[in-house]
């Protein structure tokens, strides 16, 4: 198959190009360079504003955390750096986003091909209900015209590894995705995830629904894919915000109220509004 | 509050409960028992008319003895299959457009107007497929019949499609989407096949709803006491071959019409139990 | 320090329970530093009974903060102001602690003083014990009130101190060569002033808590060139 730049968002960057054997997703970047610079982002669903004028920029290969009461728009915010908020009708988007200095908006860009560089994972665990766990991990390259029977198998067992999953599974590739526990379902999407090969990886509460010892291992596993990929986690969780990432967010009613350090923000905020919520002391 | 007016209380709940349980009991021996009087004076009337000449024979003449609905059994299958062909592909794009695609606006329109064909008297089917079909060609034919039932499916399977579709969780949709799966894709390959069984569940009901027609087919399938040669002729089915015979004046027409209507109703209760397995294995797979 | 109250009362309830212990702390030193005075100057041995009583129940007192310090850490987790409030709070405690049994070295010494012909000496330490018991009381201000301005001038009033007992050290000193016999007296002059001097420095370390829990802001140690990151 053809291997077009990676840098490309056209819609005819053919559908494998993304993901073909021996090309490694690099970006054309500086590790100085941020993922993604977002510029005065507004968003509207109907006549409600989700996001209000965010400018934002998020460091590549670290984590970053956004946290924030319900409502606030930081799940919204997650979900327009892969364009996956456009699934709600009547969305309108203003300002502009720019995922290593290509436009993400652009007229001719294709959203399934920004979604196969920026990947993500959801708040419920979400394994294909008809698919094995290896089909589950494949499925994102099988459905995009990967046929390589030798390359799928080894980017089974890489991505398996890479979402720590592998030894615990091994044995079990043909069973049904569902049959695996919480947690390991929740690993099993973040498998599925890395598969196509992303650069970025949106985390939309992946822990909420998951025990200690599970979250803890996911935690864990988030702390290991940092060096290979640009995370950005929403949580509810402060101290796993803290636990886990090096720069975190606080958005408050679709406004950025402060970004920063997480060390920083968490002992010493520089905004009121971020020490009341952190503290707890919002009512 | 004393103990003994508390426990007053208690027993006039109890007698409510019961109460109502039992009103309830009454009320589902009543759906039932018609169900079962209709089977129960079935296989009395017609099983002595069942034998292997029944399923392999065309119709005797008048007078003679024996002879069997060979022709109107299959004739229904080959119509079923015609229906299917029309109601099947249209009834599922449908309701895929319905669930996954659409504003609000118009698939409002769309379930309104489908629930009102729904309700459409069958034998409307039938005299609008007469006019269309069967005076331009100036035939009656299977084709005609086919599509009158297959018309009949495409509201049915249409609006169950559209339902299991939307049980399948949004997280699916998303997942699939945010691996960069077109959205064609998703559907096809994940949505329809998570609802899968749903889909199949829709068709077979559609099936067993349009199998014991008779009033759309009287103007177009017409009947046919032979074979059928060319699907562009008239076509026997078993509805028609019952009605048609049960309002003869021969008594062993009679007795054929008991047999063609328990043959009806036993294959449209192999069906549902079909669709009784399926839905089963659904529910298990899902949990 | 006024603020808003958190939405989780019983953590609301648990940090002021904190720190009214450490401000309970804080008066029984304040009153066993007047007392060791007392009983150096006015030459009053009882008060050392009292002194050393009172140092018991602010030993007790610091084992509470330190449990109850760790309890609010265990249970609520508190970050930011919160969480420089436990940690400040615990650090006063152990301070608290350290400067109260200054008080009960000092009154120990004053006891066995005044058993002895009184020393005219004792005296020139009158301003030192004024000094620093000031100190003292300011460093619980700038906690109590967040008082970031008043912590900052501590350190240069404990380079006071500092100065003032190397002044006394000198002439206690000078004393002991003129007076032989009474070199074990002078002795104790000399660790009274030192312990005072102690004081001084806890005190200033209590400011510099004050300052990190008002302003997350590291103040020790300024011209210290290492630094670990």
């Amino acid at each position: 198959m053809p291997v077009k730049t990676m840098s490309s968002f056209e819609p005819n960057a053919q559908t494998g190009a993304a993901t073909s054997p021996g090309v490694p997703a690099e970006s054309p970047s500086s590790p100085a360079e941020p993922a993604f610079k977002v510029n005065n982002l507004s968003i509207w669903y109907g006549e409600k504003q989700a996001i209000k004028n965010v400018s934002i920029d998020i460091p590549a290969k670290a984590i970053t955390a956004i946290i924030g009461p319900s409502g606030c728009g930081k799940s919204t915010f997650l979900r327009c750096l892969n364009r996956m908020h456009e699934l709600v009708p009547r969305t309108r988007l203003e300002g502009d986003i720019h995922f290593y200095g290509e436009d993400l908006y652009g007229p001719t860009v294709d959203p399934a091909v920004v979604r196969r560089r920026v990947g993500m994972v959801f708040q419920k665990s979400n394994p294909f209900p008809t698919m094995s766990i290896e089909e589950n991990v494949l499925v994102g390259l099988r459905l995009n015209g990967v046929r390589d029977r030798r390359f799928l198998n080894e980017r089974l067992e890489q991505s398996l590894r890479r979402s720590a999953l592998w030894e615990e599974v091994k044995h079990d590739l043909k069973k049904p995705g569902m049959s695996i526990s919480g947690g390991q379902q929740q690993r099993l999407c973040i498998a599925r995830a890395l598969a196509v090969e992303p650069e970025v990886l949106l985390m939309d509460e992946p822990c909420s629904a998951l025990d200690p010892i599970a979250t803890a291992k996911i935690e864990e596993l988030i702390r290991e894919l940092r060096d290979k990929y640009t995370i950005v986690i929403v949580t509810h969780n402060m101290q796993q915000a803290s636990r886990v990432s090096d720069k975190t967010a606080f958005f408050y009613v679709g406004e950025l109220i402060e970004f920063g350090d997480t060390t920083q923000l968490f002992n010493r905020p520089s905004e009121r509004q971020t020490e009341d919520y952190i503290t707890g002391r919002f009512g | 509050m004393n103990r003994s007016s508390s426990n007053n209380q208690h027993h006039w709940r109890k007698l409510k409960s019961a109460l109502a349980s039992g009103l309830a009991f009454t009320s589902a021996l009543l759906v039932i028992s018609p169900l079962a009087l209709v089977f129960f004076y079935l296989l009395i009337s017609g099983a002595t008319s069942l034998n292997w000449a029944f399923f392999t024979h065309l119709p005797a003449p008048v007078g003679e003895k024996g002879g069997g609905m060979a022709n109107a059994i299959v004739g229904t299958l080959e119509l079923l299959g015609l229906a299917s062909i029309v109601g099947i592909p249209v009834g599922i794009l449908g309701g895929v457009y319905l669930a996954e695609y659409g504003s609000a606006r118009i698939n409002w329109g769309l379930r309104f107007v489908a629930d009102v064909l729904n309700g459409v008297p069958s034998i409307t089917w039938g005299v609008v497929v007469y006019g269309l079909v069967v005076l331009r060609f100036k035939s009656f034919s299977a084709y005609a019949g086919g599509l009158a039932l297959g018309l009949m499916m495409i509201p049915l399977i249409m609006r169950t499609t559209e339902e299991v579709l939307l049980l399948v969780p949004n997280g699916y949709r998303e997942a699939s989407l945010a691996l960069g799966i077109s959205r064609w894709r998703t559907i096809v390959n994940i949505v329809m096949k998570t609802a899968s069984k749903g889909i199949v569940t829709g068709i077979l009901l559609a099936l067993a709803r349009i199998a014991g027609e008779t009033a759309p087919l009287l103007f177009t399938a017409f009947g046919n006491h032979f074979w059928n040669r060319n699907l562009t002729e008239p076509i026997a089915a078993l509805p028609l071959q019952i009605f048609s015979y049960a309002i003869s004046p021969y008594d062993d027409w009679h007795r054929q019409a008991w047999a063609g209507a328990l043959v009806l109703v036993v294959g449209i209760f192999i069906i549902n139990l079909l669709v009784r397995v399926l839905t089963r294995e659904r529910t298990a797979r899902l949990i | 320090m006024m603020r808003t109250r958190h939405i989780l009362r019983e953590f609301d309830r648990a940090l002021d329970a904190l720190r009214s212990d450490a401000l309970m702390m804080a008066s029984l030193t304040d009153r066993n530093l007047q007392n060791a005075m007392s009983c150096l100057l006015d030459r009053n041995p009882e008060l050392c009974v009292v002194t050393v009583l009172d140092e018991k129940e602010v030993d007790a007192l610091e084992k509470k903060v330190d449990r109850d310090g760790v309890d609010i850490l265990l249970r609520y987790q508190p970050v930011a102001s919160d969480l420089r409030q436990v940690v400040s709070t615990m650090k006063l405690g152990s301070n608290l602690e350290r400067v109260a049994d200054q008080a009960v070295n000092i009154a120990k010494r004053s006891r066995r003083l005044s058993m002895e012909p009184e020393l005219h000496e004792a005296f020139a330490l009158g301003p030192l014990f004024v000094d620093a018991i000031s100190i003292f009381r300011d460093s619980i201000r700038a906690y109590a009130d967040g008082d970031v301005a008043l912590a900052r001038t501590l350190r240069e009033r404990d380079r006071e101190i500092d100065q003032m007992n190397r002044q006394i050290a000198d002439d206690l000193t000078a004393k002991m060569a003129e007076q032989a016999d009474r070199i074990p007296d002078y002795l104790q002059l000399l660790f009274i002033a030192r312990h005072l001097e102690r004081v001084g420095d806890h005190a200033k370390n209590i400011a510099e808590d004050a300052v990190y829990a008002a302003e997350a802001e590291d103040i020790r140690h300024p011209d210290n060139a290492l630094a670990y990151h």
